[in-house]
Parts: structure tokens; C-alpha cells; sequence
């Protein structure tokens, strides 16, 4: 798609995102739910970024997310910083993280980096209930139960009344996918377009695959951990359950729904599978499995998500014009 | 002291052994097809739950019956979700990326499915032998020797078909040269389905056989697959031998740190040692770019 197409779908997809609070305004729980849905469309984007355009299997999204979620909520509570800036301080130190798990992954090929990286998913868990993290204070296997909630100015957002923080995430979320669609449009994005066509060639070439995949670790590290910051303080509690396999899986479907590196994709799907997966609650126990068979059925039927959906169907088209 | 290192190490055998029969599985799929199977502790459980369902039938009471049993429906298992799911993603050029999400998303539908057929509670199987060597304090148990003597067979007996096999040197070829060994008329696509049957059936049986000593349960599957692929990357993805020394050190690494810090320490060692490992040799012990 080019650069305009994707503007186009963002200012729509926007558009009619910051429209609905005037219809479901007044119920705090689809507000809650859209505003889940804001924050991840981000953190989707972001493993979109890194794994669709930058072809680098990382498989640590959630694992920064909750980094940046303790870290924020840490940070807050123990140097008193306000949460508006302790969630940057979080995002630079899981943007630190993220490059120091990208440093061994620049030297392994496909696989091994998805094992690196989702090592370090698996190792957060211990750590985090474990004696290094009741002493960094993540409230070991109890969690964090009180966290400061975000304010600006004074003004105090609440889950009681959550519209104005739907408005917070919402601009958060459209300067994150602009700062992505910049960089996907940008020589960063044709850098990795080289890269992964062809990693010797493009690196004869000049293309430095060492610079521009330290740089999207770090990038997308960095949104993701901050996104995570605004996810604490807005529920106001942590607990190492969200790195439990569902999550993860939640992340894959939007990325499947929306198509791997289909940039708006993302956040279509993010949007359609927290709906969807709010819907079939009342199926209790059969919902992870409803999941998990839509994934396999979604993988085969629709390869390339809806973004790709709709791209076919619009080529199609173009093509019987010309004839 | 004596007689506990003697148990750390003979535990730390053991695991090793069931863990090389699994590894040997996860590295062949990808050495052969370059396909990453999510879903590889989901098997593990599955293998699990066939034995224990195939132990509440009456007229089944010993290993046997349940390992003559148990090894076809696994082998058509892993055929018919090669057939259906992984191969018609062959032919797109991301499709390595997407065999791992719709292997993801079968895993979730396994495990969730167990959790409903079967409960949350844990599963045990009946132990394979009864009784045990003793000597003063120290005790090893028939079962242990057994598990260990039927994964180093199964391991021998792999090793067999793949080098004196028709099918096992077409599986050789294909893992070489996927076009070459097309051009000379080897059925790619069969070899890579029955690559994919093999190895369900490998971690099938570890399934079965470490069932008799945990126990299993619907998320269970995860550990192993982490496990699996530990050693798989720490060996060299796609190195058979490779896999094999690794399973073993993997497995003592474990017992020990697991007898000296506690079990909490032993997956964060493990990603330690791998990570080192990597950072010195990228492709693993013995592994080859590829």
C-alpha cells in the first residue's frame, strides 16, 4: 500500500474510533473495552513493525509490555515521579532492555531469535515473583495492587469515569502509529524491505542491518513499554498472570485478523479480536478453544488478513477496469 | 552426600534421555522443513491423555498394548495435521512466520481441550515396572532404567530408519536439498508430512513415558516445549547429534541446579548457559547456517 492509502485508513479508522464515545459514552464497560482496545493496537503495532516489516521473529512484545508496566508502576510509587513522565522513564528503560536482547539476536537467523526472545517472556515470570523482584518491589506472587492513576495538571483520571482517559490513549495511540508509519515510509522501512529480501546483498549495498535492527528493538521497545505504563496506571493493578499464554495468543489473533505487515492491519485487528473475545466471554471455558481454532482457521482462509482481504478485492476490481 | 549426587545424576539421566527423544523430534521437523511447530508440547500432552484414556479401556492393562496402540493414532495425527494445516502454507514466501501462528493457535485449541475433556486436575499414569534395585540407601527403581533403555531405543531405532530406510535416506535427502532431492524424483511433500508424523510420535512417547513420572496436565505441554526447543537451539537446530549432547546436558544441568538452588533457578540457568552459548557459537553446538 502506498504511504497515501494508509493515511487514508488511519484518519478514517481514527476518526471513527474518537466518534464512539458519543454512543457508548455512558457505559463505562465498552469504554473500558475500547480503551483496551487503543492500548492494543499500539502494542500490536509495534510487534507488526518488528516482525511483519522488520522480519525479526521477536516473540518478547508482551514481556516488554509488562517491563514497562512494573517499571512505571515502581517508579511511580518509590521516586514519587509522576506517572505522565514515569511512563516515558519506563519506555526508555525497556527500550534499554529491548536493545540488550536485541544485541545477541543481530548475530542468530529466524528461530533461534523467536527463542531468545521468548526466553525472556519465560524468565520474567520467575523473576518478577521471585527475590530480585521483591526487592525491585513487584510485590512477588501478590502483584501490585495499588498504583498511582495517571494524572495531568491536576486533573485525576479515573476507571469511574474513563471517557476523558479514552481521549488520553486515543492520542496517544494516533502519535504512535504515525511515528510507525513514518518510519515504515521512511528509509528505515526501505531499509528493512532490503534486508529482508536479501541481508548480504543489501549489506554490500550499505545497508547497515546491525544499526536498523538495534534501532526498531529499541523503537518498538520503547513504545511498548510505555504503552504498559499506561495500561497500569489506568487499572491500577499488576500481577504476573499477564504473561500467561493467553495474552500472548490475544496479540497473535489481532496480528492474524489484521494481516502480518499490513500496517493498519493491526490495529483493525485489535480492535475486532478484543471485541470478538469480549463477546464470546459468556462461553466460559470453550473460548480459548473457540480462539485458538479461529487462529488456525483465519491462518488458512484469509493468509493475509483483511487489510490483504480488501487490497485483493480492490486489485480485482482495478483489473476488470482496465479490461 | 554420595548416595544424593548418585540420585541427581541418575535423575538428571533419566530426563535427559526422554528430553533427547523429544529434541531429536523438534530438530528433525525443522532440519528437514524449516517449519517451527508451536504446538510440540501440546503433542506431548496429547500423547499423555491417549495413554491414560487408552488405560480406562478394560482389556488394556500393559504398556505394550498401549505404546502398539498409541504410536499409529499419533503417526496419523501428525500426517493429517501436516496435510491439513502446514503444507498449503508452503507456498507463500512468509510462510515459516505463518506456520508458527496457526501451530500457536492449534496448541491453544489442544490444551484448552484437554482442560475441558479432562479437567484442570492432574493426570497420572500407572508406573511401566514395579520395584526397584536396592543397595543400603541407594534405590533405583525399575521404572527409571526402563524409561531410560526405551528412549535411547527409541533414539537407536530412528537413527536406524534414517539410515537404512528408503524413506528415512529420502528424509536425509530432502533435509540436504529439498530441490535436489525433488529433482531425483523424491515425493517432497510426503517426506515432509511423514517428517512431521515422526516426530509427533517422538514427543508422543516422551509424553507417555514422563507421564508415569509427573503427571500430566492441559498446560504441561509449554515446559516441555521450551525444554525441546532449548536444546534444540543449544545443540543446532537441525543437528540430530547435536540435540542429543545437549538433551543430556541440558538434563544434568537441570537435575543439578534443581538439587542445589531449587527448581525456581533451573529454567533461568537454562536460558543463561543457552544464551552464552549463543552469543559464543550462533548456531549451536553443532549446528550449521542454514
Amino acid at each position: 500500500m502506498d504511504h497515501k492509502r494508509i493515511t487514508f485508513l488511519l484518519a478514517l479508522i481514527w476518526t471513527i474510533v474518537a466518534v464512539l464515545p458519543l454512543f457508548f459514552g455512558g457505559t463505562n464497560f465498552i469504554m473500558h473495552i475500547l480503551i483496551m482496545c487503543l492500548i492494543w493496537s499500539v502494542v500490536a503495532s509495534c510487534w507488526d513493525l518488528i516482525m511483519g516489516f522488520a522480519g525479526i521473529f521477536s516473540f518478547g512484545q508482551v514481556a516488554f509490555f509488562v517491563m514497562g508496566a512494573y517499571a512505571s508502576a515502581i517508579i511511580s510509587a518509590q521516586f514519587s515521579i509522576p506517572p505522565i513522565f514515569a511512563v516515558f522513564v519506563a519506555g526508555g528503560i525497556t527500550a534499554a532492555i529491548g536493545i540488550l536482547v536485541g544485541l545477541p539476536c543481530l548475530k542468530l537467523k529466524g528461530a533461534y531469535i523467536a527463542l531468545v526472545t521468548f526466553a525472556v517472556h519465560m524468565i520474567l515470570e520467575p523473576v518478577l515473583k521471585g527475590d530480585i523482584g521483591r526487592a525491585m518491589g513487584t510485590g512477588g506472587s501478590r502483584g501490585l495492587l495499588t498504583i498511582e492513576p495517571m494524572h495531568i495538571f491536576g486533573y485525576t483520571f479515573t476507571t469511574a469515569s474513563p471517557v476523558p482517559y479514552f481521549y488520553l490513549m486515543l492520542l496517544v495511540a494516533v502519535l504512535c502509529s504515525v511515528i510507525i508509519l513514518v518510519v515504515i515510509k521512511s528509509h528505515w522501512g526501505t531499509a528493512f524491505l532490503a534486508l529482508k529480501d536479501s541481508q548480504e546483498f543489501a549489506t554490500c549495498l550499505g545497508v547497515s542491518a546491525f544499526k536498523y535492527k538495534l534501532r526498531v528493538f529499541a523503537l518498538t521497545s520503547f513504545l511498548t513499554g510505555m504503552m504498559g505504563g499506561f495500561y497500569a496506571h489506568y487499572v491500577g493493578m499488576l500481577s504476573t498472570r499477564m504473561l500467561g499464554i493467553d495474552l500472548f495468543v490475544t496479540l497473535m489473533v489481532i496480528l492474524v485478523i489484521g494481516g502480518v505487515g499490513k500496517f493498519p492491519g493491526a490495529i483493525i485487528g485489535a480492535f475486532i479480536t478484543i471485541a470478538v473475545n469480549e463477546l464470546l466471554s459468556p462461553l466460559g471455558p470453550y473460548r480459548p478453544i473457540t480462539m485458538g481454532a479461529m487462529v488456525v482457521i483465519l491462518v488458512l482462509v484469509l493468509p493475509d488478513g483483511i487489510v490483504g482481504l480488501f487490497e485483493r478485492l480492490f486489485s480485482k476490481k482495478q483489473h476488470g477496469m482496465t479490461h | 552426600m554420595v548416595i544424593e549426587i548418585t540420585d541427581v545424576i541418575i535423575s538428571g539421566l533419566i530426563n535427559g534421555s526422554v528430553y533427547a527423544l523429544m529434541a531429536v523430534g523438534l530438530t528433525l521437523i525443522y532440519g528437514v522443513s524449516k517449519a517451527f511447530n508451536f504446538a510440540y508440547g501440546s503433542f506431548y500432552s496429547l500423547g499423555g491423555y491417549i495413554a491414560f484414556l487408552l488405560f480406562g479401556l478394560s482389556f488394556i492393562n500393559n504398556y505394550f498394548l498401549v505404546f502398539v496402540l498409541a504410536v499409529p493414532i499419533l503417526l496419523v495425527f501428525g500426517f493429517f495435521v501436516e496435510k491439513t494445516l502446514v503444507a498449503p502454507l508452503r507456498k507463500r514466501d512468509d510462510w515459516e512466520i505463518k506456520v508458527m501462528m496457526i501451530t500457536l493457535g492449534l496448541a491453544l485449541f489442544l490444551d484448552n481441550s484437554f482442560q475441558v475433556i479432562f479437567g484442570s486436575r492432574m493426570k497420572s499414569l500407572p508406573p511401566f515396572l514395579e520395584g526397584g534395585f536396592e543397595a543400603g540407601d541407594f534405590y533405583l527403581s525399575h521404572q527409571d532404567v526402563g524409561i531410560f533403555f526405551l528412549s535411547i531405543g527409541g533414539i537407536l531405532l530412528f537413527r536406524w530408519f534414517l539410515n537404512n530406510t528408503r524413506t528415512g535416506m529420502s528424509v536425509r535427502a530432502v533435509a540436504q536439498n529439498p530441490a535436489g532431492a525433488q529433482i531425483v524424483g523424491i515425493p517432497k511433500e510426503f517426506v515432509f508430512a511423514a517428517t512431521f508424523a515422526i516426530s509427533t510420535v517422538m514427543v508422543g512417547m516422551g509424553g507417555i513415558l514422563l507421564a508415569q513420572k509427573y503427571f500430566i496436565t492441559p498446560m504441561g505441554g509449554w515446559d516441555i516445549l521450551v525444554k525441546a526447543w532449548v536444546i534444540t537451539a543449544f545443540g543446532g537446530m537441525g543437528s540430530i547429534r547435536g540435540g542429543l549432547y545437549a538433551a543430556f546436558i541440558v538434563g544434568m544441568l537441570e537435575a543439578f541446579v534443581g538439587w542445589y538452588f531449587g527448581m525456581t533457578w533451573t529454567l533461568i540457568v537454562l536460558f543463561a548457559v543457552l544464551l552464552t552459548t549463543l552469543a559464543v557459537r550462533p548456531q549451536g553446538l553443532l549446528g550449521k547456517w542454514g
